[in-house]
């Protein structure tokens, strides 16, 4: 899995001298493929445009792409809400490829602050599917839920949910 | 609000500190600080890391069974709050503190018992074997007395003739 450090360039690695002798460290100076866990250590940002999100809802579709973050310059956060376009969806659903519709994001990598402040983050971003009212098209979620989403009154999300974290 | 154990260290996390990464199926994992956090991203395993818990309890370094780890276990059934039953855990918690550490301090004695006659003994060889490195030998044969200060030398008959020679 892990690519031969043989493709490094000879500066690739920064020769740091301290009181124990000289070590070699993965500093910034390494190329970012070099460094051990570089996979892990990715920098996950907001939900906008263009993201791809799962649905983990039984309304039919099985990807969605973000068109539009409701709120949020930057974009949007777990427990917020977004326009998206279903990239694809099972055959018999209730919804359809190409359509448009709303979702609430019920995963996201990126981390959020909790009001107690500590943080929470899930492994993947996905989203449930509403209506314009912020109800559940489908009627079954899978998976954890934040309950973030209590503050944000998606309460029918919740007791549909089967885990709550 | 409620004191969670590190996934990684074991240690406690207090509110406001800390990461949690929920898994999609659902199983969650509290870090403590970004060490943890970053450990587990890099697939680390805490029993192979000497600085965990899970590591000394592994290796024996630490208690592992003891009715004091008992007393913390995870109650998920809320009490209706009475005061005096508060106080009484209150106090409780600390005395079962205090036995607590008291025993872990026993545990490190046992397990520390026999190091200082044992470095005594590897003390007591290599004076005997190095001591050249210290004092020269031609200086320890004529006077014996300048390589152990406390070891009584039994002066044989002929030294003291050679001695006398001289």
């Amino acid at each position: 899995m892990d690519k031969p450090l043989s493709f490094c360039s000879g500066r690739a690695w920064s020769w740091t001298s301290n009181s124990s002798g000289s070590l070699w460290r993965f500093g910034l100076g390494t190329p970012l493929q070099c460094r051990p866990g570089w996979r892990e250590q990715q920098q996950r940002t907001f939900i906008q445009m263009r993201t791809n999100l799962k649905v983990v809802d039984n309304s039919g579709a099985k990807w969605v792409m973000c068109v539009q973050a409701l709120k949020g310059r930057r974009g949007v956060r777990l427990g917020d809400t977004i326009i998206a376009s279903i990239k694809e969806a099972q055959p018999r659903g209730k919804v359809k490829k190409g359509e448009v519709v709303y979702g609430v994001v019920v995963h996201a990598a990126m981390h959020r602050g909790c009001c107690d402040g500590s943080e929470i983050k899930f492994d993947d971003n996905a989203v449930v599917l509403v209506n314009k009212q912020g109800e559940p098209i489908g009627t079954r979620v899978f998976g954890p839920v934040s309950h973030e989403l209590r503050k944000k009154k998606h309460v029918k999300i919740l007791t549909l949910a089967e885990h709550i974290a | 609000m409620r004191l969670e154990k590190c996934w990684f260290c074991s240690s406690t996390i207090y509110p406001g500190h800390g990461i949690q990464f929920v898994r999609n199926d659902a199983k969650i994992f509290r870090f403590c600080r970004s060490k943890c956090h970053k450990n587990f991203k890099m697939k680390r395993n805490p029993r192979k890391l000497k600085w965990t818990k899970a590591y000394r309890r592994l290796h024996g370094k630490d208690m592992t069974q003891d009715s004091t780890f008992e007393l913390e276990r995870k109650r998920n059934r809320p009490e209706r709050y009475d005061r005096n039953v508060t106080e009484s855990t209150l106090k409780a918690i600390k005395k079962i503190d205090k036995i607590r550490v008291a025993r872990e301090a026993r545990h490190h004695a046992m397990r520390m018992k026999g190091k200082k006659a044992i470095e005594q003994q590897a003390a007591a060889k290599e004076l005997e074997q190095s001591i050249h490195l210290v004092k020269a030998p031609a200086a320890l044969q004529e006077d014996p007395s300048l390589t152990l200060p406390k070891m009584k030398i039994k002066v044989s008959q002929s030294q003291t003739e050679d001695r006398m020679e001289e």
